[in-house]
């Protein structure tokens, strides 16, 4: 049976292989499911977060996760409308991990501001001036659009395209692929932004308040772009993995020289924009609100080397790296890149999260540490091994790398 | 007011967000619809198992769509845009013209049989990308029949389903069913018509069709000088098929095809194998 589910042509390990590998993973899942469900049963008092620090490793996970999932975004507009056919053999990937990473960030924030029966209220009782109720609306719609992308690699399985009526409707679904492409772009830019610019808005957190750039902060276009740079990288990194995992070629070292590339263009704009924010923000910024920047850096834990690994170690330097077609084409230091490509957009997003709540803002107030209790790291871990599974699952019974049986059959 | 949205003013916030918003949600679901209307359009035209080869083409690895002129070697590299169906393809009109391939049956080697690596291919007939053949009867009819390649590729068959008299086939849609070692494998038709008889494995022929439509009903198929290429071409992907993952070609060439492949190699992935060479996903 489980053979018959495979796609035609290609090599999985054998069923019990599978089965070894997915039971760790479905065993984290449910010590996960175990303690979201203390979150939600017996309310937030099972986490270590506070009326302070409001902010913990959830909304970091989210953040994060957001911005990898921005590869499904970013490919799906440069595939279907500015027609970069190269992209064509990672699309199903890109979105298997948009869902993943969206999905997961969904569910996280519902038990984050738990009683998930009132998830309505948010569409009922829109704040529409709230950063948070643009990204509320923006997650959904977008999520509706990864799963309705989603949908067509699911019914193309080797037993349910047997069924006419699905691959007759999953071929004119993929025919307008463009317009969920078009509407996904439109969509992860203002959630994306919106992510950003929450941390921009606070003008009682002087470490992460700035300027307006139009109507929005400029951390709204930070984000964006950091998001954008992400996503190559996170696509071309899965891959990798994926690759060496199952010891085959799934994609061309073209298409993974080429993601690079995006990553690499993308990620040297955003260091460009981000250097230039900095500067604003440590002279201009942040002393008319009372505070020297530096003096941000004082703390033991938060020293300016958290700056320098974020806009140099983990930014300029991949950046750099990725940009040179030479360095890129060698799996070596491609790898590597996209690692510290990742690194520095999650440190980014850490650095927004728990430095902007942990540091002091009134004089009687002090520096602030948090460590998570065990059921967020158990939500936290849920998340992972939910993605871990479902791409595992995707992986085996659909189609994800259109050149796999290509390049497994050199003609 | 807005009945839908609790506590909604005629602001200019509201009406933005909630514009934008109700906006990308009737994209959305409009878009939906219209492929939902456009699948139901097509079970309307009888237009599914056109769709269903067009899924399947799209899925087959970029070599196995080689244009018929790559294989004769007119040009050096072109997939095929159109399915393997010729019958409107520009491009394969301006080949024809500058280098014209006679009718089957018509060249000067006809009626001989070909053989061609130890597999008959009589050229008295036109041979089709997935391993049928067809021959014009005298009635007007078309005999659709397995070539030697797809006969010895199948080996004994366990079951066959074939389409009930009177149904209509389409190019490359489903011309009848195998199941052998517990798989199923679909064998494409090669024309369009409806089905007046039908043969079986032990017959000369699968099929008799009464074709539809005006005089470019073979137009597609491949004749008389085209068939040795493309045989080449396929006994490579054959060897390519069954060869250990990452080896490549590794048969010792001059060897003839067996009667029964699948019983002579029981150990390779045969369903792969079938899919391969049988062009389906």
């Amino acid at each position: 049976m489980d053979k018959l589910l495979i796609t035609r042509g290609v090599q999985r390990s054998p069923f019990w292989k599978f089965i070894l590998w997915i039971l760790p993973w479905a065993m984290l899942l449910a010590w996960g499911l175990y303690g979201a469900y203390l979150c939600l049963a017996e309310g937030l008092n099972q986490t270590n977060m506070d009326n302070r620090f409001a902010f913990g490793l959830w909304i970091y996970l989210d953040l994060t996760v957001i911005a990898f999932g921005a590869g499904a975004f970013f490919t799906g507009f440069l595939l279907y409308i500015l027609k970069r056919h190269e992209l064509k053999s990672v699309i199903n990937s890109a979105v298997v991990l948009g869902l993943i990473c969206y999905s997961g960030a969904i569910v996280v924030l519902m038990v984050d501001v738990g009683q998930p029966l009132r998830a309505w209220f948010t569409f009922w009782h829109p704040n529409v001036h709230s950063m948070l109720t643009e990204v509320t609306f923006c997650l959904t719609l977008y999520l509706t659009v990864l799963i309705l992308e989603y949908a067509p690699i699911v019914m193309k399985n080797r037993q349910i395209r047997k069924v006419p009526s699905y691959l007759v409707f999953e071929f004119n679904l993929h025919k307008l692929m463009v317009v969920f492409a078009g509407v996904g772009a439109f969509l992860s830019f203002f959630h994306q932004g919106s992510l950003g610019g929450l941390y921009g808005v606070l003008r009682g957190r002087p470490f992460a308040f700035r300027e307006d750039l139009g109507i929005w902060p400029s951390t709204f276009f930070l984000f964006v772009l950091s998001a954008m740079a992400a996503g190559p990288s996170f696509v071309l990194l899965t891959t990798w993995l994926v690759e060496k995992l199952s010891k085959k070629r799934l994609v061309k070292r073209e298409t993974m020289s080429y993601l690079g590339k995006l990553s690499g263009v993308m990620l040297i704009i955003y260091i460009l924009f981000k250097s230039v924010d900095t500067l604003i923000w440590i002279n201009s910024t942040s002393p008319s609100s009372g505070f020297p920047a530096f003096e941000y850096y004082d703390r033991a834990a938060f020293g300016t080397w958290v700056l320098f690994a974020e806009v140099v170690l983990f930014g300029l330097l991949p950046a750099l790296v990725l940009l040179r077609k030479k360095l890129r084409e060698r799996m070596v230091w491609l790898i590597p890149s996209a690692v510290f490509v990742l690194a520095g957009v999650a440190l980014n997003r850490f650095v927004l999260t728990i430095q902007t709540l942990a540091l002091p803002t009134l004089v009687f107030d002090e520096f602030l540490s948090y460590m998570p209790s065990w059921q967020e790291v158990a939500t936290f871990s849920m998340v992972i091994a939910y993605g871990v599974l479902l791409y595992s699952l995707s992986f085996r019974y659909l189609h994800l790398f259109p050149q796999e049986r290509e390049l497994t059959q050199p003609y | 007011m807005l009945p839908w949205v609790y506590e909604f003013r005629w602001d200019a916030g509201h009406i933005i967000f909630l514009g934008v918003f109700f906006s990308v949600l009737i994209i959305i679901a409009s878009t939906l619809m219209r492929a939902l209307m456009r699948a139901i359009g097509d079970f309307k035209n009888r237009r599914v198992d056109h769709v269903m080869w067009e899924v399947a083409f799209e899925d087959l690895p970029e070599p196995a769509r080689a244009c018929r002129h790559q294989l004769s070697g007119e040009v050096a590299h072109r997939t095929c845009p159109n399915e393997f169906d010729c019958r409107d393809c520009v491009s394969h009109e301006l080949f024809l013209r500058a280098n014209p391939v006679p009718p089957a049956g018509t060249g000067p080697q006809a009626p001989e049989e070909e053989q061609l690596f130890g597999l008959s291919f009589p050229l008295d007939r036109y041979y089709d990308r997935g391993h049928t053949w067809v021959k014009p009867a005298a009635d007007g009819t078309l005999l659709v029949g397995l070539n030697d390649l797809g006969t010895r590729l199948l080996g004994s068959v366990e079951n066959i389903q074939l389409p009930e008299i009177g149904s209509t086939m389409h190019v490359h849609g489903t011309a009848w069913q195998v199941s052998t070692r517990g798989a199923d494998t679909r064998i494409l038709s090669p024309v369009e018509g409806t089905v007046v008889d039908v043969g079986g494995p032990g017959k000369e022929w699968y099929l008799k069709v009464r074709p539809e439509g005006n005089g470019d009903a073979l137009r597609h198929l491949l004749r008389g000088a085209e068939i040795k290429p493309w045989l080449t071409r396929e006994l490579e992907r054959l060897q390519f098929a069954l060869s250990e993952d990452g080896v490549g070609m590794s048969l010792a060439d001059g060897g003839v095809p067996v009667e029964d492949l699948p019983r002579s190699a029981p150990k390779a992935d045969w369903d792969a194998v079938w899919g391969e060479m049988f062009l389906e996903a």
